[in-house]
């Protein structure tokens, strides 16, 4: 007789005589665990649901109280069912926005840069999502999901706004969102997904940030940057675009705004590879390594192409920036 | 060759108490393909070298705890780890009401996070330190000094008390006929104790008629009459046994964890970025090098054959974790370390009703230190310019530790 177990996202089998952190270990799930005598509390966990035996776990170890509030010894608790955990120390799931499934009507499709287009897709309901999340667009005839970034400010909810780039030979750009998308088509879309959004305003205190998009991982950016300067106007930000040339770049009308609007806000686009009079050459992350002495207690914000997001983290790093603080979201390829 | 054959091991009379200090791995390493059970003439004593005959030993009803000579010449009479019966449960009954993990989740994060910071902040904005006498072991006894009541004793003074004690400790080299082959070596720790004693003494006397809430002061009154308190000549070993061990380990374990995680730059990078990872770096950082690395001893109370070695009764066997978490039988690769190697359970906290009772404390002691120390200094590099030694047998970690990051 074996019983499911699951922690954190992925599941094992664990014999009803057998100790859950056995089971865990053996199927390569790690968990924090020393003694495995039951006597020094290092793989006490939450038993979210389901039951368990706490077999010979000690009361010093593991008092009444806590066996109530539903903990428990890894290595001396079996399993009576199939029971699920929580490592000790990980908060409870944060109460997410609900995912939904919708059918959106296409309400512009616009031309804003080389390769580039702003998408905007019209909801019947209000859309619940937090600032730099994305949706998922359902690519007709094929079957296949693409995820594309919302550019939106959470009160921006019924009309989404999405920046594509045309991905030669791609399901959903080439063959697709560049190639026949018209204003009034239908689309079947998910969302919304991702954790990369700014924590609650309760706990945003305001700190300096910097933000850095490759292409169009500008989109979360706009929605995020905006946000940030709602809550705290004096903030610190400073916004860089890469992209490879000027005939890549967009949105400058509106992002040069905030800079007159709000007192601490620095815009700087950067051009890779066709330098052009008036911009900075070279990569963003390198930019920002040149212009930013120490991050120190800022929070980094980095969306776009994988190696980019990559480079991101190793430059804010360099800057002393706590990793902890360094949000990511990467344009992965669907079949990477 | 038959069963009952033993294999040759003159090879061991040849092994020297420094080349055991220098690096104890090769010679145990033959001990376990040899003979997991073998006496050690250096030693003066049988060793457990193999996972499996430590863990059979440490948790066998035929065998009880004893304290080895050097162990007892330096901590005298009754430490905890080599009492056993009432005495033991006693001292345990004292000990562990401040190491509860429900008692430690209480205090942990506000005892250590400050001074872990306290520390950083004296040398992050240098672009250079050397980790081991600027972070691990100030956190490591600043930690436990305050959870003790040693608040006005200096962090190098506790220190200075534990690297003299662990060197008289393991003092452990044996002349043929059973002497100490080396008695000016217990001298350090005689006048450490001294030095010890000259300071807590006056403590003592304070927490007699004004108890407090630090460790030791419970552990002079709790559980006794009214009126009345422990006597101090029976919880000084102890305090010894503090005073070395639980002052020093969780530095070595800290320090060699970040060796550990130097040695594979991508997996350092992954822990940096992502602090949960930090407990399981730190579970192979101390099963790689394991700070207790052969401290510990146990004693038949009958003839027993253990490993095909029959034992008379009242035969000392020291418990060699270090080895033990090195055995091939067990890990594939033992001397890399290696994040995602296979989690099995490892002995660096030995095992049986000995293990080590500060395991919970000092996993997050340690935790604790290495998150703010990636926090504050994400571009940690190691300064290659700078090598790295690590020393001892008893008690194993490197001795320094350069690193180097751009400011
Ligand atoms: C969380 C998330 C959010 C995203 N948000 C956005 C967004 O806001 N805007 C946006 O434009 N894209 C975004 N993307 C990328 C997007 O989902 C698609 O992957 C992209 O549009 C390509 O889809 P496709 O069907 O056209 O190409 P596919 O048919 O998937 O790819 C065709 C070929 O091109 C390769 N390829 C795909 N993308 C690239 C690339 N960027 N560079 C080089 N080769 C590539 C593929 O490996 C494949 O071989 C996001 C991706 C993720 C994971
Ligand atoms: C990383 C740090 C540490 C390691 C690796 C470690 C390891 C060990 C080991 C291997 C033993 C011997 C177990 C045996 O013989 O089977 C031991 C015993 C002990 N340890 Fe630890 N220890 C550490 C830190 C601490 C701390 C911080 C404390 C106290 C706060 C502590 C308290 C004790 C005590 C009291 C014993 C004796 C237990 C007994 O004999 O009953 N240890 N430790
Ligand atoms: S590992 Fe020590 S109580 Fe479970």
């Amino acid at each position: 007789m074996t019983f499911a177990v699951t922690v954190g996202g992925r599941s094992v089998e664990c014999g009803e005589d057998q100790a859950l952190l056995d089971a865990c270990l053996r199927a390569g799930v790690w968990m924090p665990n020393s003694c495995n005598q039951g006597t020094c509390g290092t793989c006490k966990l939450h038993v979210v649901a389901g039951e368990v035996d706490h077999g010979s776990s000690p009361v010093e170890t593991l008092s009444d109280e806590e066996r109530c509030a539903g903990m428990a010894l890894a290595c001396q608790a079996r399993p009576r069912g199939d029971v699920e955990l929580r490592p000790q120390g990980t908060s409870a799931a944060r109460t997410a926005n609900p995912l939904r499934d919708m059918v959106a009507t296409v309400r512009e499709v616009s031309d804003i840069a080389r390769d580039t287009r702003r998408i905007l897709l019209g909801l019947n309901e209000p859309l619940t999502f937090d600032a730099g999340q994305y949706v998922e667009l359902v690519v007709p005839g094929s079957g296949e999901r693409r995820q594309y970034s919302l550019a939106n400010t959470a009160d921006e909810d019924k009309v989404l706004e999405l920046h594509v780039k045309l991905v030669p030979g791609g399901v959903a750009t080439h063959g697709w969102l560049f190639d026949g998308l018209a204003e009034g088509d239908r689309v079947d879309i998910s969302g919304p997904l991702g954790d990369f959004h700014l924590p609650p305003e309760s706990e945003d205190d305001g700190g300096p940030m910097v933000l850095i998009g490759g292409g169009t991982g500008l989109a979360p950016l706009v929605g995020i940057v905006r946000t940030a300067l709602r809550r705290h106007p004096e903030r610190e930000v400073v916004l860089y675009h890469g992209v490879r040339g000027e005939e890549e770049l967009y949105d400058g009308d509106r992002l040069t705004e905030l800079t007159e609007q709000y007192p601490n806000v620095r815009f700087v686009p950067v051009l890779s590879h066709e330098p052009a009079d008036g911009y900075r050459e070279g990569f963003p992350t390198d930019a920002f390594v040149e212009d930013v002495p120490s991050a120190r207690g800022w929070t980094g914000w980095l969306c776009g192409p994988p190696a980019m997001v990559e480079a991101g983290v190793k430059a804010f790093k360099r800057r002393r920036m706590a990793p902890r603080n360094i949000h990511r979201e990467k344009f992965t390829p669907a079949d990477a | 060759m038959t069963t009952t054959e033993r294999p040759d091991l003159s090879w061991l009379d040849e092994v020297t108490m420094a080349d055991l200090e220098r690096n104890p791995y090769a010679t145990y390493e033959r001990l376990r393909a040899e003979a997991p059970l073998a006496y050690v003439p250096v030693l003066g004593s049988y060793v457990a070298s193999t996972e499996e005959v430590c863990r059979e030993i440490a948790t066998s009803p035929d065998f009880e705890a004893v304290i080895t000579p050097a162990g007892g010449r330096t901590f005298g009479h009754p430490a905890v780890i080599g009492v056993n019966g009432d005495v033991h449960a006693d001292l345990r009954t004292m000990i562990e009401p401040a190491l509860q993990p429900a008692e430690v989740d209480r205090w942990i994060d506000d005892l250590v996070r400050p001074i872990a910071r306290r520390y950083l902040e004296q040398f992050e904005s240098d672009g250079q330190a050397e980790l081991v006498a600027q972070f691990c072991e100030p956190v490591s006894v600043r930690s436990l000094g305050d959870l003790l009541g040693l608040q006005d004793v200096e962090s190098d003074k506790l220190r200075e008390w534990f690297a003299k004690l662990n060197r008289s400790f393991t003092n452990a080299e044996m002349t043929a006929d059973g002497e100490f082959a080396n008695p000016e070596g217990f001298v350090e720790g005689d006048e450490a104790k001294a030095e010890i004693r000259s300071i807590v003494d006056p403590l003592i006397d304070k927490w007699i008629e004004h108890p407090d809430d630090s460790a030791i002061s419970h552990w002079l009154h709790d559980g006794m009459p009214p009126g009345q308190t422990r006597d101090r000549e029976y919880i000084y070993p102890t305090i010894y046994v503090y005073l070395l061990g639980a002052m020093q380990e969780p530095g070595h374990g800290m320090a060699s964890t970040l060796v550990g995680l130097f040695s594979r730059p991508e997996q350092l990078e992954e822990v940096v970025d992502d602090p949960t990872l930090v407990p399981r770096a730190i579970a192979e950082g101390v099963r790689w090098t394991s700070p207790i690395w052969s401290a510990t001893a146990r004693i038949s109370t009958k003839p027993v054959t253990v490993a095909g070695v029959d034992l008379p009764e009242g035969t000392p066997v020291m418990m060699s974790y270090g080895s033990a978490n090195h055995d091939t039988g067990r890990y594939e690769a033992p001397t890399t370390y290696d994040l995602h190697r296979p989690p099995l359970p490892h002995l660096a906290f030995g095992a049986g009703n000995h293990a080590c009772a500060g395991i919970y404390f000092a996993n997050h002691t340690m935790r604790i230190a290495l998150e703010e120390l990636f926090e504050a200094i994400p571009n940690l590099e190691r300064d290659t310019r700078e090598g790295v030694e690590f020393w001892g047998w008893g008690f194993r970690g490197p001795t320094s530790l350069h690193v180097t990051w751009e400011v």
